[in-house]
């Protein structure tokens, strides 16, 4: 899954080093068209729903916070 | 009581005083005694508006609470015997009771403020203001405790904090007195524990508070107002100028509200900060973004992240908005269809911004100004990144970045036409003659008969070039004030009272030493 999650947040945004970033919202590293574009993938590609009670800065601030993310929406 | 009186400053030092004399346990207390005396003070006939909002908003929260305990304990006790489709159905159930109590108090919420704020504008328009006239002022910082309010309420709908158990001390979240005048609109998770925790007397904090202050003292008295007398004169009399002078009177405009609004927010940040209370950033040099999306996310922060939470996730993650965009596709293309709910929330968004500052029509212009700016890059993207590659332009180099600094600061320049103007037909006839061509001659003796003199001006230009090299180097290097800290107490001593001399002797004060009023004072 993280290969995959990794795949969709480059194709939004290939210019932010994923593999590295912790604090991709508390540094602003990532927009809130980014993040509307990042829900939208997740929710098609693993068939689950992340809501706006979902869009907290823990919930996307690395790549693993979000798969934790996907992983909890699936269960 | 604005902030730069002396009543003000009497008040803050007494609060300050009081706050460290009062016993461990009773700190909140005697913060929210000072907090209505202030309201009491400041604004006496309409207390009644913030007690209202207060008490409706804290059971409402407490409702939507009881709610999300109940859910969360079903959940926990049936953990192993629900099946994915029960805890789905069971979670839409909850969220149409919690939406009730939500619709309720946003309803009375937003209500006083519509009625208040945006009714009598509307009601005088049409010619009713005799008739209808309520004979109520505008309640002391209604847009600010009831959008905090709001935050709170949405908050706990989506989880993310309990309800306060304590009507008192949610009276004091709501009416803490730094805030009320123009904000920041503060979040119940980021300011309320520190409201209600017991600060010890801290030099450290007592000197960031006192610094904070002095720097909105210098922004708004020798800046902010200063530039003010010149930019009234331009807009209050626009048919008198042309060409230059208007561009003058806009560029004045852009200066002095960054200066007015951030100048009070650090006067007010100052003084929580004297009682160890670190209230959130309203501005990061917005004026050094390289977008308009990114000067949204530096000037007023509390209001953008407000909307960006409350209204634009809203609406661009809303299921409704989503289906609507992919029906859409096969008449706007995909790329459009999908940026759809997008672009509904970004219009919503710089609607509500716009009407935030004020129910006119001019307001309404402005949000929808900034909205279609933004909207347009968006759509305009690919062809933008095709053009930028086609011309060889590196988009990561500094020349690059200056150009977009420069750019997006006249795009931000020219849509402050439409708050500032006295009318939407005022801005646009500004805007038709600022092409009117003016001589230098012309113009050099204009500017110097907006009210100021040339040594106003010289004092203008030296304040504004010391803002400019300290938010240069904060934006290159990091805080000024972790540098300062670092230099021998003889250096900082000096900087202080060099400030400090600076503001008493170049600040603009009006009768009674009582500067003019701040500007979102009146949102």
């Amino acid at each position: 899954m993280r290969e995959q999650v990794l795949d969709i947040l480059t194709e939004i945004r290939g210019d932010v080093d994923f593999e590295n970033e912790t604090k991709l919202i508390d540094d602003d590293i990532l927009a809130s068209l980014d993040i509307v574009a990042i829900v939208g993938e997740f929710n098609d590609e693993f068939d689950v729903e992340i809501s706006v009670e979902d869009l907290v800065p823990e919930n996307f601030n690395s790549v693993d916070a979000m798969v934790e993310l996907i992983t909890k929406a699936q269960e | 009581m604005a902030f730069t009186s002396f009543n003000f400053l009497i008040f803050a030092l007494i609060t300050v005083c009081v706050y460290y004399a009062t016993p461990k346990g009773w700190k909140w207390l005697a913060l929210l005694v000072a907090s209505y005396a202030f309201y009491l003070l400041s604004s006496p006939k309409t207390f009644v508006f913030i007690l209202l909002t207060t008490i409706v908003t804290f059971f409402g929260g407490k409702g939507i609470g009881k709610i999300n305990a109940e859910h969360k304990a079903y959940l926990d006790a049936n953990k192993t015997n629900l099946s994915k489709d029960e805890k789905k159905a069971l979670k839409v159930e909850t969220q149409k009771r919690k939406k009730k109590i939500v619709a309720v108090t946003l309803i009375f919420d937003f209500g006083i403020l519509a009625i208040l704020k945006y009714f009598r504008v509307y009601i005088e328009t049409l010619g009713f203001g005799d008739t209808f006239n309520l004979g109520i002022l505008i309640p002391l910082g209604i847009s600010f405790y009831t959008f905090q309010s709001a935050a709170y309420i949405m908050d706990i709908y989506r989880s993310k904090i309990e309800p306060d158990k304590n009507l008192a001390k949610f009276a004091l979240f709501t009416a803490f007195f730094p805030q009320i005048i123009q904000g920041p609109i503060s979040r119940y998770d980021q300011l309320a524990h520190q409201l209600y925790a017991n600060h010890k007397l801290s030099y450290v904090n007592l000197q960031r508070g006192a610094q904070l202050m002095m720097w909105g003292f210098f922004k708004k008295l020798i800046v902010a107002d200063r530039i003010a007398i010149p930019c009234s004169q331009i807009f209050d009399n626009y048919h008198d100028y042309h060409g230059g002078i208007i561009f003058m009177g806009m560029l004045f405009y852009t200066i002095q509200i960054y200066a007015d609004f951030s100048g009070g927010i650090d006067i007010a940040r100052g003084v929580a900060r004297c009682m160890g209370i670190t209230m959130t950033h309203n501005f990061r040099r917005p004026y050094f973004s390289v977008s308009l999306s990114e000067f949204w996310n530096r000037w007023h922060i509390s209001l953008s992240h407000w909307c960006r939470d409350y209204i634009f996730y809203s609406i661009a993650m809303s299921k409704f908005f989503g289906k609507l965009g992919k029906n859409l596709r096969s008449v706007l293309g995909d790329r459009v269809g999908k940026l759809f709910p997008v672009i509904v929330a970004q219009f919503a968004t710089f609607l509500t911004i716009g009407i935030w500052h004020g129910a006119e029509f001019k307001y309404i212009a402005y949000g929808l100004y900034n909205g279609i700016v933004i909207v347009s890059g968006l759509l305009l993207e690919p062809y933008i990144e095709k053009l930028q590659d086609k011309l060889h332009i590196d988009v990561q180099s500094k020349w690059w970045k200056g150009f977009s600094i420069i750019r997006t600061f006249f795009i931000v320049l020219f849509g402050r036409i439409f708050p500032k103007a006295t009318s939407f037909t005022a801005a646009i006839a500004m805007l038709v003659s600022m092409f009117k061509p003016m001589g230098f001659g012309a113009f050099y003796d204009t500017l110097m008969d907006l009210g100021i003199n040339g040594v106003d001006y010289i004092i203008l230009i030296v304040a504004c070039v010391i803002w400019f090299i300290i938010s240069l180097n904060e934006e290159l290097e990091g805080k000024v004030y972790g540098q300062l800290a670092r230099k021998p107490r003889g250096v900082r001593w000096a900087v202080y009272l060099l400030a400090l001399a600076a503001i008493m002797i170049f600040g603009i004060y009006g009768p009674g030493y009582d500067a003019s009023a701040f500007i979102y004072r009146g949102f």
